[in-house]
């Protein structure tokens, strides 16, 4: 319980960082939002200056941080400077499709990492470990914006199984969910095969094989619930990575999401928008941290002690 | 056996003959279209982005429309229209059977509660406020009677009215969504908007009461087609791969090395549109050395081959540019496309007699000071590779260009500090007003940094000249003088490279050459294949 409350607290802190961090990273950003929303519409210096002033940008920074503080301590995140819309409307909305990539993604990540990496420790020093690592590896070192187009080209528009752009379903995530999962599967599968190496020579495995144990048996019994949970914390350190990679692959997939919304937030200077999505994205990756400790901590009895 | 067999083969004969003779049902008309950006809102009174009217100048009618081909405005919403002498005072008289898709009549209250919207400071206008210039106030007269009253004559007004950005909205709609209208938007146009998710599609729908189209338009009666969506592909390189795919029919803005791969399959059609305003052009920076010397600033111009540029990049899909504005763009000067061939000899000359000699590394010298310039490049639009073929071209007569690409806030910072030499930028608009925004000496993106009274003064007359004949050669002094003072490098006109796929027919663009009519598409419904 003591556990619980220090973690929440220190969650509310790395909050506090972050949107600190947004805060003065956008405004270290040359340029300001208003020449930018307004300059190519012929807007004469008077009305940039109104604008400015409009949106608060023209206060000192350190009133407009105070400000800031106050309304995120109300849970008050404002409206789109370029939208004209409330934050917390358009997270509702961008938010779903990206959690739903990210999580297929982590799917296909652990799937394809575990698998792989208990196939190299099993088979360790032969072919099959070396093309199991050389696959995790191409799959650490693919960039989303590249295997994508490719994926694309592949499996939409030669063979035409799966769908090539859009979010309409479940058939529509399967290209953009194993694309995105694959970057992440390479570290899994690595740290899989590590672990799974260490259990493998202890001697109560001899033993369970000496006895008569079936390989699966002991896989599943003995190896795995061992060796899983330390990578269960790189797996969400992962999850931090997916939602960051979302970003590319949804441009990529033509899919709505996060991602897409902070890259123009940024590009467009659009202040609210950045911190909401800072904001949201701080407390997704917190939590999920935090559920990955706990369930650490339940799985291992070694960590209780 | 055989009395059974035969009277089978004699229903089945009978059967199918129904079938065949049966009325064919419907199959409804819809048609994929995508767009480059996902806009960040799409509410036209407040959001500036070209993407946002693709759709919704279907969605709403404007009180004028531009002819494409004439440039001249004809009646829209408006059935005529009276400039007052001073050109302060605009009368329209609307038309009076026009209703919006929600069932709100429309008149001339409506129109002064859109205007309204657009001036109200709260609105937070991104593009239309300005559209509407020294606008005062607008009044109405009698109930299909409205008069805009303007502080100062504003020639450019009926341009703004005729765009999308200044579409009329229905009342009742803006009143009940508030906040949320952008989703929600109702005008008068060939289609009703059904959904908008952002980011992720767009759907309109036919509106089958649509009688009032403009005597410019091909069809000026209810949309050919059912359904329309619209979907974001803001990767370039998906763009083709959308279209091979059959995940949609109309591509704008696909990049110039697809193009011939898309229509050599025999499968899809290029439709090329220019469009008005700015060509890409590089601002030479006239306060700071060494473009601070007319003769390196002409030595540049001559330096480059925009042909070859036009040839390795644009793979001769768009023009050469010659000056300040587009060939396409009113009030265009022919002159200027006399002016600096191609002719590295010139430029080698004309730098020798500013005093900038060869030196150990090929590159010039002046009192032991390398001919260098520097320069900063937007990420998009062509712009880095252009510049790397410049800098290749200049490197050949001596001059060393130095860029770095840098994010658009960057640019304009760089660009009204005046502290790069070099700067590469287009921009689109379909009055002759815009080189005021460019080239007057307190202009946002005067990146030339000049400052020559006698274009001030042309730009300042042009605008307040409601008669086009006025306007004309006030705007060609200020084109040969922007040349004569060579303060830019002009690139190539811009051209917006829509693909449709064979089945898709019909398919023009307005004076602006984004926007798309949409209401005269036609599709032929075989061999498409529909996402499901």
């Amino acid at each position: 319980m003591r556990f619980l409350v220090r973690r929440l607290a220190a969650i509310v802190l790395v909050l506090w960082a972050a949107a600190t961090l947004a805060f003065f990273a956008a405004h270290l950003l040359p340029g300001d939002p208003a020449t930018q929303m307004l300059a190519r519409a012929g807007a004469s210096s008077q009305a940039i200056a109104e604008r400015r002033a409009q949106i608060g940008w023209d206060r000192p920074l350190l009133e407009q941080y105070a400000r800031f503080v106050w309304n995120l301590a109300h849970f008050d995140l404002g409206e789109s400077w370029i939208v004209g819309r409330p934050v917390t409307r358009m997270l509702a909305e961008a938010a779903p499709p990206t959690l739903e990539l990210a999580l297929a993604a982590m799917l296909v990540a652990t799937l394809v990492g575990v698998g792989l990496g208990t196939l190299a420790a099993y088979f360790r020093g032969t072919w099959l470990d070396a093309l199991g690592m050389t696959v995790a590896l191409l799959g650490i070192s693919t960039p989303v914006a590249w295997s994508g187009l490719l994926a694309l080209m592949v499996f939409s528009v030669a063979l035409g199984w799966l769908p090539a752009t859009g979010s309409d379903g479940v058939l529509y995530l399967i290209l953009p969910a194993t694309v995105l999962g694959l970057t992440s599967a390479g570290a899994i599968a690595r740290l899989t095969r590590a672990g799974l190496l260490e259990v493998l020579t202890e001697p109560y495995i001899t033993l369970a094989r000496s006895k008569g144990l079936p390989g699966w048996l002991v896989l599943t019994r003995h190896v795995w619930p061992v060796a899983l949970p330390p990578v269960l914390a790189v797996m969400a350190l992962q999850f931090g990575f997916l939602l960051g990679g979302a970003a590319v692959t949804e441009a990529v997939f033509a899919r709505q999401g996060l991602g897409r919304l902070a890259v123009e937030a940024v590009l467009s200077q659009d202040l609210p928008v950045v911190q909401g999505i800072v904001l949201l994205s701080a407390v997704v990756y917190s939590l999920v941290n935090l559920s990955a400790d706990a369930l650490h901590w339940l799985l291992d009895p070694r960590v209780r002690e | 056996m055989r009395h059974i067999l035969h009277t089978t083969v004699c229903m089945l004969t009978l059967a199918l003959l129904l079938t065949g003779c049966a009325p064919q049902p419907m199959t409804p008309q819809r048609l994929a279209y995508g767009l480059t950006l996902a806009p960040s809102g799409i509410d036209p009174h407040i959001n500036a982005s070209s993407e946002l009217g693709i759709p919704l100048t279907s969605v709403y009618d404007t009180l004028v429309y531009q002819d494409p081909a004439s440039g001249k405005f004809v009646p829209g919403l408006a059935q005529s229209w009276k400039i007052s002498d001073d050109g302060k005072t605009y009368t329209f008289v609307l038309r009076h059977d026009v209703k919006f898709h929600d069932g709100t009549p429309f008149n001339a209250a409506a129109v002064k509660v859109n205007l309204d919207r657009i001036a109200d400071p709260a609105t937070q206008s991104q593009k239309a406020v300005f559209l509407l210039g020294p606008f005062d106030r607008a009044q109405v007269a009698d109930e299909f009677t409205v008069v805009i009253h303007l502080k100062q004559p504003f020639a450019p007004l009926l341009d703004g009215l005729s765009q999308v950005y200044l579409g009329i909205a229905s009342p009742a709609a803006l009143t009940q969504w508030g906040k949320d209208y952008q989703l929600h938007q109702v005008g008068t146009g060939p289609f009703t908007f059904k959904e908008y998710v952002p980011k992720d599609h767009l759907t309109l729908v036919r509106n089958p009461d649509y009688k009032w189209g403009p005597s410019i338009w091909e069809n000026r009666g209810p949309a050919y087609l059912d359904e329309i969506t619209f979907r974001f592909y803001e990767d370039p390189a998906t763009r083709a791969l959308a279209l091979e795919s059959g995940q949609a029919q109309v591509m704008g803005e696909v990049p110039p090395q697809d193009v011939d791969r898309l229509t050599g399959s025999g499968k899809f059609t290029l439709v090329a549109v220019p469009i008005p305003g700015q060509p890409l052009q590089m601002f030479l920076n006239t306060q700071r050395a060494p473009t601070d010397d007319l003769r390196v600033r002409q030595a540049l111009i001559y330096a480059t081959d925009r042909a070859a540029i036009v040839k390795a990049i644009f793979r001769e899909k768009s023009p050469v540019a010659f000056g300040p504005l587009t060939a396409v763009t009113v009030g265009y000067d022919l002159s200027v496309k006399s002016l600096y061939p191609f002719n590295p000899d010139k430029a080698r000359q004309l730098l020798d007699e500013a005093g900038w000699r060869a030196g150990p590394d090929g590159i010039r010298q002046k009192d032991g000071k390398r001919l260098q310039l520097d320069g900063v490049l937007m990420g998009f639009g062509f712009v880095p590779e252009t510049a790397q073929l410049v800098q290749a071209q200049w490197a050949a007569v001596g001059v060393d260009w130095k860029t770095q690409t840098v994010p658009y806030g960057t640019l304009l910072k760089a660009g009204s500090e005046g502290s790069v030499n070099v700067i590469p930028f287009f921009d689109s608009g379909s009055d002759p007003d815009i080189l005021r925004k460019f080239f007057k000496s307190d202009a946002a993106f005067n990146y030339a940094k000049v400052s020559e009274p006698a274009i001030d003064a042309a730009l300042d007359r042009a605008v307040t000249q409601t008669n086009p004949t006025d306007r004309a050669p006030l705007y060609a002094d200020v084109q040969q003088r922007v040349m004569a003072q060579a303060l830019i490098v002009p690139i190539r006109d811009y051209v917006n490279l829509n693909v449709a796929s064979k089945s898709v027919t019909g398919l023009h663009y307005d004076a602006r050459g984004w926007f798309p009519q949409l209401s005269s598409i036609k599709l032929q419904t075989s061999n498409i294949k529909w996402p499901v």
